[in-house]
């Protein structure tokens, strides 16, 4: 009676402990754009998810369980998002999804998996109310992608300090809720660092030449011009601006922060700064790791997108891990899925990494400047504060 | 393939996944219709999404600010598509041919540019969240299509309808045969207005949002693909062309990468094999035959 | 009033542009009377391969330019026997022109698109959906500051190249046999081919002329612009050329260049005037208002079809 009892209890306690998953697996979706001008920063983020895939999966999967992704993409068209949430969460039946892209596009695919209960964790979108109180329901909502709400005033003040510029003038287009987020911020956060906004000048994303805008522009003579845009456009406008005559600096947002910006603006691009949620040349061990495997597996390096895109998939990994899954129960599961991120803290290519009370991040802030030859060079970095 | 697989297989569950594809496709069929009637009358018009936008954005806006029920929010966009039909259908409708196709273009893109992108009640370039978004609403959506449709099949046979089809075949002929040309054709255009400014409306209903880049030229463009591939000469053309093209997307998504171009190819055999339309009573060849001669 | 004249200059110069670009969308329009939808894929693929050439493969620019200018020109071929050809054939209403055009328009766009490296068309694009534009130095694009003026000598070429295309246009349209033997088509093509005329042959010349123009409208746009991309002709340069059509008068090659450049610069000073964005919907303004009120546009002078 007692030996049955001691087994038993011998039992269950090897049964909650390691291998409770073993011989399933967990499916995942992500939702990027692979295509259209959000296509140079999804391409880097599919890598990175594969990559981590590889890299878990050798490792013995999560307890036992194997994960796999599907990655979809939504051709950074919103409505093309939504169907695509629909669908990896209908059909597909993921617990738990990636994505989107562009904070364009999350404004249509998340309030898809809010309501459908399942749990996303966007992992590039920085604009407002994405995560915390959003116009639609978000209580499933993450985020890992550092707000542009944080990074681009760190980045006004720290150029401010060190060149205290008297003017600058704005260039945005106002169709992308990227830009206009980030351009709001640009203007709530230039008076307190003593810099004149003269102007602030808008076009549509879809534009082929930006030349009259940029005239416009460099005919103030501002010493700062802020460019909160995505895609070609940053690059075209700093190409452009140079040609005019324009010597001053560059300050924009995270659509500068990948390397196929950095090398369309190539020269003109010269110390261009940002905020960054991330720096290859960071000292978290995480970050090391990496960076070497994905030097190993694709022959590149690695950009923020990448590192955002690879802590999501060990943010949603390590929950999994906690989250104590049916594999029954799928309603059940995404919910337990989602609290358990709630609690998330792990060692990330990002730093120590926790979410806040509003599903959003809170992290160093790295600035950056482009070096003119398609990579970046550290500037400085905060901590939160 | 796993599309269709699985609409066979396991409807219930592909009803699930797809709600928001079928949808798409209920709406699109709308709009699809709402290109047929003026097609019908001989007039290539690509105004239709500058309605749709007229519809969508007013029924959001009411929504935002008075709260209004979605009947009403609905009604008001038919309304002042109605409205904006006729101001913009006097002066245009003398135009023929890809005249009356740019005119209408011109005239959604500036629509487009000009107001959408720069009013601020119209949440500018970002467009306006709508609150009372309902995404599982495919009824209403599906049964207004098989009203449309009874409908416009209804009107195909009556006097104006066959007037229309007069028209169509030869619009001087039908005007010295005592029918009142302009007015028919004004008529055909302001209900293509009307039914587009009501997709538009549940369009924006379905989804959470309305913005500028929703009725570009390029939907102008798809919703004239979906009305000429289904075929111009019944109802029916169009909601098979509208159904069948909003789905190849999804059939070809096994092709991954290259579905765009899967598409484009079966775009062009469609075309090419079968000009009239998939859906046709009576071919085109009638008349260019009667021109040849 | 330096900046006024700057941005006079910008108008003039995206003005070339346009104009260069709806020099195609003219010649194929007053001869078929037919909407080529695919002449903004041509006009990215100018541009692609002369980049590919440049780039990946370390031709000069100067014999890269020419040979993309030539795959241009075959790519009308293309256009012409796999979407327009067939649908002659058959009697097709000319609506079913525009749709099998968009249809190729969409099939290369997205081939370049998807372009990756290690895939199958890697030979020729390796940047997927990016942007990019051509190394430095490859191509000569000095920038020139004339009192207190910025100028580029890549936009001072599409000024040019412009009005040169335009003279020689003219006078082959005018003074060749060729040329007679287009405007016969464009007048009456059943006419044309009892006259002895092969229609065929005109149409293919026809299509191969306005396709080379496209491929070269592309590479002056990469090169001055900065941006290559598989999206580049897509949406605004495309439906700005056919404002500048309906402007400038369908089928009038003056009217086009005419046209193009009113637009251009009335685009910029509507910016000047109202600031924001109000800049394309000027465009189209502009394009509806014309055609309400003088169809046949500035200087066309063909019947348009009006009841």
């Amino acid at each position: 009676m007692v030996g049955v009892a001691v087994a038993a209890l011998v039992a269950t306690a090897c049964g909650s402990s390691g291998s409770s998953y073993k011989g399933k697996t967990l499916q995942f979706g992500a939702v990027f754009s692979l295509t259209g001008p959000g296509g140079v920063y999804g391409a880097q983020q599919k890598l990175a998810v594969e990559l981590a895939t590889e890299v878990i999966n050798r490792k013995g999967g999560v307890d036992g369980a194997k994960i796999a992704f599907r990655i979809e993409d939504d051709a950074s068209d919103k409505q093309q998002s939504a169907q695509v949430t629909q669908r990896l969460i209908q059909e597909q039946r993921v617990v738990g999804l990636l994505g989107p892209t562009l904070s364009n596009s999350a404004v249509a695919a998340h309030p898809i998996a809010d309501r459908l209960k399942t749990p996303m964790l966007a992992v590039s979108t920085t604009g407002f109310n994405i995560v915390g109180t959003c116009p639609y329901s978000c209580t499933y909502i993450f985020r890992d992608s550092l707000g542009e709400a944080s990074a681009i005033p760190a980045n006004i003040k720290t150029y401010a300090d060190k060149a205290h510029p008297k003017t600058a003038v704005l260039l945005f287009p106002n169709d992308d809720k990227f830009s206009a987020d980030g351009a709001q911020v640009v203007r709530d956060n230039v008076a307190k660092n003593n810099i004149e906004l003269l102007d602030s000048i808008q076009f549509t994303k879809a534009e082929a030449d930006l030349s009259p805008y940029v005239t416009k522009a460099v005919q103030r003579n501002p010493d700062v011009i802020f460019i909160t845009s995505l895609g070609a456009i940053p690059s075209k406008i700093m190409i452009e601006a140079r040609r005019q005559g324009f010597t001053g600096q560059f300050l924009g947002g995270n659509g500068f922060n990948t390397a196929a910006v950095s090398k369309a603006a190539g020269d003109a691009g010269k110390g261009a700064q940002s905020g960054s949620a991330w720096y290859s040349g960071n000292d978290f061990k995480a970050n090391a790791e990496f960076i070497r495997a994905y030097k190993a597996k694709f022959n590149a390096d690695p950009d923020q997108f990448a590192a955002q895109a690879y802590t999501g998939v060990l943010i949603l990994v390590d929950s999994a891990k906690r989250a104590k899954l049916t594999f029954k129960d799928q309603a059940g599961d995404r919910r337990r899925l989602r609290d358990a991120m709630e609690k998330t803290s792990i060692d990330s290519p990002l730093g120590p990494f926790q979410f806040t009370k509003q599903h959003d991040v809170d992290q160093p802030i790295w600035i950056i400047a482009m070096d003119g030859r398609g990579g970046f060079s550290l500037v400085s970095s905060l901590n939160p504060g | 393939m796993d599309f269709l697989r699985q609409l066979f297989t396991d409807p219930v569950g592909f009803y699930h996944s797809h709600e928001l594809l079928i949808a798409q496709a209920g709406i699109n069929s709308l709009l699809a219709l709402s290109m047929w009637v003026t097609l019908y009358s001989g007039q290539i018009t690509l105004a239709n999404v500058g309605f749709m936008a007229i519809g969508g954005y007013t029924s959001v806006i009411l929504a935002i600010h008075l709260h209004s029920p979605l009947v009403v929010d609905v009604l008001a966009g038919c309304a002042l598509a109605a409205v904006v039909s006729v101001a913009i259908g006097l002066p245009v409708l003398r135009l023929r041919g890809v005249f009356l196709a740019i005119a209408t273009v011109g005239f959604g893109e500036a629509l487009r540019f000009g107001v959408l992108l720069n009013l601020g009640i119209t949440g500018k370039g970002q467009g306006l969240n709508n609150p009372a978004a309902d995404p599982g609403a495919l009824l209403p959506v599906w049964v207004s299509v098989a009203v449309v449709v009874y409908l416009f099949a209804r009107l195909a046979r009556t006097r104006t309808g066959v007037a229309w089809a007069a028209i169509r075949e030869d619009d001087l002929a039908a005007a010295s045969g005592a029918i009142d040309v302009a007015r028919l054709k004004l008529a055909a255009f302001v209900i293509g207005a009307v039914v587009a400014a009501y997709a538009g409306a549940l369009d924006a209903h379905l989804n959470f949002f309305v913005d500028p880049t929703e009725y570009a030229f390029n939907r102008a463009v798809l919703v004239l693909i979906f009305a000429v591939v289904g075929g111009t000469t019944t109802v029916a053309g169009p909601l098979v062309g509208a159904v069948l093209l909003t789905a190849l997307p999804e059939i070809v998504r096994g092709a991954a990468d290259y579905r765009e171009v899967v598409y484009g190819v079966v775009l062009i055999l469609v075309t090419v094999f079968r000009p009239e339309g998939i859906v046709s009573r009576r071919s085109f060849r009638v008349r260019a035959a009667a021109d040849a001669s | 009033m330096r900046s006024f004249t700057q941005q006079l200059l910008n108008g003039i110069f995206i003005g070339s542009i346009y104009a260069l670009f709806a020099l195609g969308y003219t010649l194929v329009f007053g001869v078929l009377d037919v909407l080529n939808l695919a002449h903004s894929a041509v006009f990215m693929i100018g541009a692609v391969v002369a980049y590919s050439l440049v780039a990946l493969h370390g031709w000069s620019f100067w014999v890269a330019a020419p040979a993309a200018i030539a795959v241009a020109g075959a790519l009308g071929l293309v256009i012409e026997y796999v979407a327009l050809r067939p649908l002659r054939r058959r009697n097709a209403p000319p609506l079913a022109a525009m749709i099998t055009t968009i249809a190729l328009a969409l099939i290369l766009v997205a081939l370049v698109e998807q372009a990756k490296p290690g895939g199958a068309l890697a030979w020729l694009w390796r940047d997927g959906a990016n942007s990019v534009k051509f190394p430095p130095h490859t191509v000569p694009n000095d920038t020139f500051h004339v009192g207190g003026v910025t100028l580029t000598a890549s936009k001072l070429a599409i000024l040019v190249i412009s009005v040169i295309l335009m003279a020689a246009l003219g006078y082959l349209v005018r003074r060749t046999s060729a040329g007679r033997s287009l405007r016969a088509v464009a007048e009456n093509a059943r006419a044309a081919r009892l006259l002895g005329v092969n229609v065929n042959r005109v149409i293919t010349r026809t299509l191969v002329a306005s396709s080379a123009l496209a491929g070269l409208a592309g590479i002056l746009f990469g090169v001055a612009l900065s941006d290559i991309s598989p999206y580049i002709g897509r949406d605004q340069v495309e439906l700005r050329g056919l404002a500048v059509i309906v402007l400038g008068g369908m089928g009038s090659v003056t009217g086009t260049i005419v046209g193009g450049y009113v637009l251009g610069i009335v685009e910029v000073m509507a910016l000047l005037a109202f600031g924001t964005n109000v800049r394309a919907g000027v465009a189209f303004l502009a394009l509806f208002l014309m055609l309400v009120l003088r169809p046949q546009g500035l200087l066309g002078g063909a019947a348009v079809e009006r009841v």
